[in-house]
């Protein structure tokens, strides 16, 4: 008797799933998807995804309503887990977290529950690209200058394992022998760059986006100068900037910004599906991404929030991520080496 | 000069335009509910409302979102007082005195003497930004890291004051608040500490669910075993509200003190109105001349937070505007809304138009003034009917606690372990409150705590030793030692005066106290703390020395301090009172009664969070309520139903459906539906 009760109500909330499954299109109307968050409301991945949350639902057939939700902490962790463990792989749930954790896996972080490899992907709206700015009461102007110091020169750091400022400051220092310090404990990159008013630490190394905008004034009078840039490009914000990976000498250094820095920034802010999400929704969600971040007035809003958008291709974080299991034993030690010590 | 004045006029029009001050009304109300509702937050809901902001002017986006702000902290006192539940993080030292008032039958007066001094604060807090501006850029930056740990050891020194009249005891609370505080990640090395492979607590203990544990559920236990309404007493006079009116008055200087504290301290990046709170509670106490009132009902204690936590926006802007460090949720949001308009924060805001936006940052100064004036104006009308709520009879009333508290402590971060945090220094903070063990240390330590270790960290890893000599630093130290030496010095003055007269009570003290060895519940409250202090220590011998430092500098005496404690409570040094007579004594309560109904409200508020878990959150608010009200309340058939589906609908429909808080599902459907 039970074991029907069982069936009955198993039959009645699976059997209509699996009908509207043939139809992606029919599955989305009138439902309801969440972008998890690990962040907590008003950062700067809320930010994006709030921004994205307000215009992907109507590139999605159906047309169904987008909510944010924060799952904040362990610096997005919990989320990550969440993503993979508990949440529905309904196509209804999409993860936002912080890209560093795949490094992390390969890494061996404590209480990463997931495994990169079966999450799926929808691809990031933007890729950082780091700098290091630096006062100019630091006297440090220039990179020559920078390695000419008989001291190592402070740079502030929040905390370790933390993509920027922490992760990219360990590898530039590891890879390129530059003179550095790092001074970690700060709140956040605002903290950061107020230690650097006030000369108590010279600068600090995190994405350009968030630097031009917040250290603005201080740029155009020439009080704080970007005096590295660490990306496979040259900004054109930035065209005389010496890039990092020009200044390493061995393959080994040129590995290590490459995994450590490079392809980081580009899978950082990658939005994540469950594994087992239908193929169909994936690639629902992924052209709606997509043509959201095509879209003219998610643009608009994008542009008054001062939020950079230059899309990462799917195929591209995928690549990142396959990439990073395919490291070598010595590169992996070297890493651990270099962040977690 | 006059660039200034004009710039301040320009801000002040600027606020009277029509769309200004309607969006800013519009943001006053929304700020009025979710300062009331506990686990709605300033911070959500600013980011909930961010999207409007894009079609607005720069002084509109900032009327409304300011307007919003200012007053959560205003109205987030009246649930503090009323319920004992704090309505924000920020409002949670008004519990300890507004919440007795209310107990006592005085509500109104508490409420009127809380929004009276909220006022004050706000516009002190308001008009510290205008004065600052020429000289908070010099001010800040000669600030670093070393001053800041000083003034957060200056702070962690205000434990002595809250420690209420048994020292000894407010010290090891202090020191279990601050060993609270290392929980997590270390945020220097990174090492995992006490964290029981648990996540959720990589980012340590929340303040709210501390709180609410602390004060709410004993609160509530306390209801229940009384079988009263809120008010024990006879409500006198409902117009008591203009007697907290004129309470303000009186303690004016009090009030200017405590407004300035918030303000000053909140400059501090870090340093929000979650810790000015307590800073100036503990203020309060300490000014006063007749200390024992506190805790119990002292409109003091009311006056000084509520002016605090209200002129710490000012403070907290003021930092945000000039450097674009935000130094709180809020401001990180605020901060966003500044980027969406376009605005850099940072020198240009103190610099007069056209090059500046200073006549931007006046409109706010008027803003914060205007908005708390008309919040406050608008609470005025309605304090009568909610003092009154302090009369409705408490087996109405226990169900709706318990589900504030369950929603407080879950929405704050969206973490359904946070209700079992809840319910575990719910438990701790019953048992404090019986053995009278003060909970406010507890409380300032834990928000001080992790800003001391970073501070200390980062001042010797940028100075090495040589920080301890810097000019800032000398001066604060100067300033600790003073406030600890000079109470230390007057009391002494005072006993010598005193001791002949007392001489004689005290002969008659040491008659009544029983002699021997004697383990009472006392002692194994503390043989308790002191074991678990003990394992604390000993499981931070694996930490290492950064991450071990302050574990073992605050462990080791708090350790040493605790087996004093107990030493005194088996030897029976203690007061000849019995600890729990005196509620009895209000109400006449019978012992056997009073048990029965402690278990009764025990089960009920662990089966309210089963319910959660096994049924989810919205469904178990609808079972619960109606179970409680028919079987513990005997209410109705009809005030059952319509008490519970006005509290579900609240609950699904605000929170579940509007706000969309993702509550996890119930336990049970999930199995019916996965099997």
């Amino acid at each position: 008797m039970v074991r029907k009760l069982y069936c009955f109500l198993a039959s009645a909330i699976f059997v209509p799933s699996l009908l509207m499954a043939a139809s992606a299109e029919d599955f989305y109307r009138g439902k309801n998807i969440r972008i998890v968050v690990g962040f907590s409301a008003g950062g700067g991945f809320d930010t994006y995804a709030r921004a994205i949350a307000r215009h992907i639902g109507k590139h999605i057939p159906g047309q169904p309503s987008v909510v944010v939700e924060n799952m904040t902490g362990a610096g997005s962790l919990i989320a990550a887990n969440h993503v993979y463990k508990v949440a529905k792989p309904d196509g209804l749930t999409i993860g936002h977290f912080i890209g560093g954790l795949f490094l992390g896996q390969v890494l061996g972080q404590k209480g990463i529950e997931f495994d990169a490899r079966k999450f799926e992907f929808i691809g990031a709206p933007i890729s950082d690209h780091v700098v290091c700015a630096l006062t100019k009461a630091s006297g440090i102007t220039s990179v020559e200058k920078w390695m000419a110091s008989k001291t190592p020169v402070k740079m502030g750091g929040i905390a370790p394992g933390t993509s920027t400022p922490d992760n990219a400051t360990r590898v530039l220092k590891a890879a390129l022998g530059l003179p550095i310090q790092l001074v970690t404990g700060y709140k956040g990159t605002a903290d950061v760059r107020l230690a650097a008013e006030s000369g108590e630490v010279a600068g600090g190394c995190w994405g350009w986006d968030s630097v031009s905008v917040t250290w603005r004034k201080a740029l155009d009078t020439g009080d704080a100068v970007v005096v590295l840039q660490a990306n496979r490009i040259i900004h054109p914000d930035l065209p005389h900037v010496p890039l990092a990976i020009k200044l390493a000498k061995t393959d080994e250094a040129r590995k290590l910004i490459e995994v450590g820095i490079h392809g980081d920034s580009e899978i950082v802010r990658t939005y994540t599906l469950p594994p087992g999400t239908p193929k169909d929704r994936v690639q629902i969600l992924r052209a709606a991404f997509n043509a959201t971040l095509k879209d003219a007035e998610f643009l608009a809003d994008a542009q008054k929030s001062k939020l950079n958008v230059d899309p990462v291709p799917v195929e591209e974080v995928e690549k990142d991520i396959q990439g990073l299991f395919k490291l070598d034993p010595g590169t992996i030690n070297k890493l651990k080496d270099i962040l977690y010590n | 000069m006059l660039d200034m004045l004009n710039a301040l006029m320009s801000g002040l029009i600027q606020c009277f335009t029509w769309s200004t001050f309607s969006l800013m009304c519009i943001g006053i109300a929304i700020g009025f509910v979710v300062g009331i509702l506990p686990g709605l937050g300033g911070p959500t809901a600013m980011a909930l409302m961010l999207p409007f902001v894009f079609k607005m002017s720069a002084v509109e986006a900032f009327a409304f979102l300011l307007g919003m702000t200012a007053v959560t902290a205003t109205t987030g006192d009246i649930t503090s007082v009323l319920f004992g539940v704090p309505g924000e993080p920020t409002t949670a030292s008004t519990i300890v005195d507004g919440h007795s008032m209310a107990r006592n039958g005085e509500a109104g007066r508490a409420l009127g003497a809380v929004l009276m001094s909220s006022l004050v604060g706000a516009i002190f807090g308001a008009v510290a930004i205008a004065i600052a501006v020429p000289i908070v850029r010099p001010l800040v930056l000669s600030f670093g890291s070393p001053e800041f740990f000083m003034l957060s050891l200056l702070g962690i020194t205000f434990v002595a004051s809250l420690s209420g009249e048994d020292q000894l005891k407010g010290i090891i609370a202090g020191g279990i608040g601050l060993m609270l505080a290392t929980i997590g990640l270390d945020p220097i090395s990174g090492t995992q500490r006490f964290t029981f492979n648990q996540l959720f607590l990589w980012d340590g203990i929340g303040l709210v669910p501390i709180t609410i544990g602390f004060y709410a559920i004993p609160e509530t236990i306390e209801l229940a075993v009384l079988g009263t309404s809120i008010a024990t007493q006879e409500v006198t006079e409902l117009g008591g509200v203009m007697q907290g009116v004129k309470d303000t008055f009186r303690h004016w200087w009090l009030v200017i003190r405590c407004s300035a504290l918030g303000t000053f301290t909140a400059i501090i990046p870090g340093m929000g109105a979650a810790t000015t709170q307590w800073l100036a509670y503990a203020h309060a106490v300490q000014s006063s001349p007749n200390k024992e009132r506190f805790g119990k009902g002292a409109v003091e204690g009311v006056l000084g937070p509520g002016a605090a936590n209200n002129s710490t926006l000012g403070g907290s802007l003021i930092t945000t505007i000039a450097f674009g460090v935000p130094a709180s949720v809020i401001m990180a949001i605020l901060l966003g809304a500044f980027i969406i308009q376009g605005i850099v924060p940072g020198p240009d805001m103190l610099i007069p138009e056209p090059k500046g936006h200073l006549s931007l940052t006046f409109s706010f100064v008027w803003v914060i003034i205007i908005s708390n004036i008309i919040t406050v104006g608008i609470c005025f009308l309605f304090l009568k009917p909610l003092a009154k709520i302090t009369q409705v009879r408490g087996s109405l009333i226990i169900p709706i606690i318990l589900v504030l508290i369950y929603l407080g402590a879950f929405a704050e971060k969206n973490a359904f372990e946070d209700m079992l945090v809840v319910l575990f220094f719910g438990a701790l903070g019953w048992v404090l409150e019986k053995l009278e063990w003060p909970r406010p240390p507890v409380l300032l330590g834990l928000v001080l705590g992790p800003l001391a270790e970073n501070r200390l960290f980062l001042s010797s890893d940028n100075y090495g030793p040589a920080w301890l000599g810097r000019p800032g630093v000398l001066i604060i130290f100067a300033i600790i030692l003073l406030g600890v030496i000079y109470p230390i010095i007057t009391k002494k003055r005072e006993e010598r005066e005193k001791s002949a007269s007392v001489s004689e009570a005290q002969a008659t003290v040491e008659v009544a106290k029983p002699g021997g060895l004697r383990f009472t519940q006392a002692a194994l409250f503390t043989t308790f703390v002191a074991v678990v202090l003990a394992l604390a220590l000993l499981q931070s011998r694996h930490f290492g020395f950064r991450a071990g430092l302050f574990p073992w500098v605050i462990g080791i005496p708090t350790l040493l301090l605790t087996l004093v404690q107990l030493a005194k409570d088996i030897m029976g040094h203690e007061k000849p009172k019995a600890a729990a007579a005196d509620w009895e004594m209000v109400v006449d309560v019978a012992p056997e009664v009073a048990r029965q109904r402690t278990i009764s409200i025990l089960l009920w508020t662990v089966g309210f969070f089963l319910a959660i878990w096994l049924l989810g959150f919205s469904n178990s608010v609808l079972v619960s309520m109606i179970l409680y009200l028919k079987i513990a309340g005997k209410e109705k058939w009809p005030m059952t139903i319509a008490v519970s589906f006005f509290t579900w609908l609240f609950v699904y429909g605000l929170f579940e459906r509007a706000l969309s808080i993702p509550f996890p599902d119930g336990l049970l459907l999930t199995w019916i539906r996965g099997s």
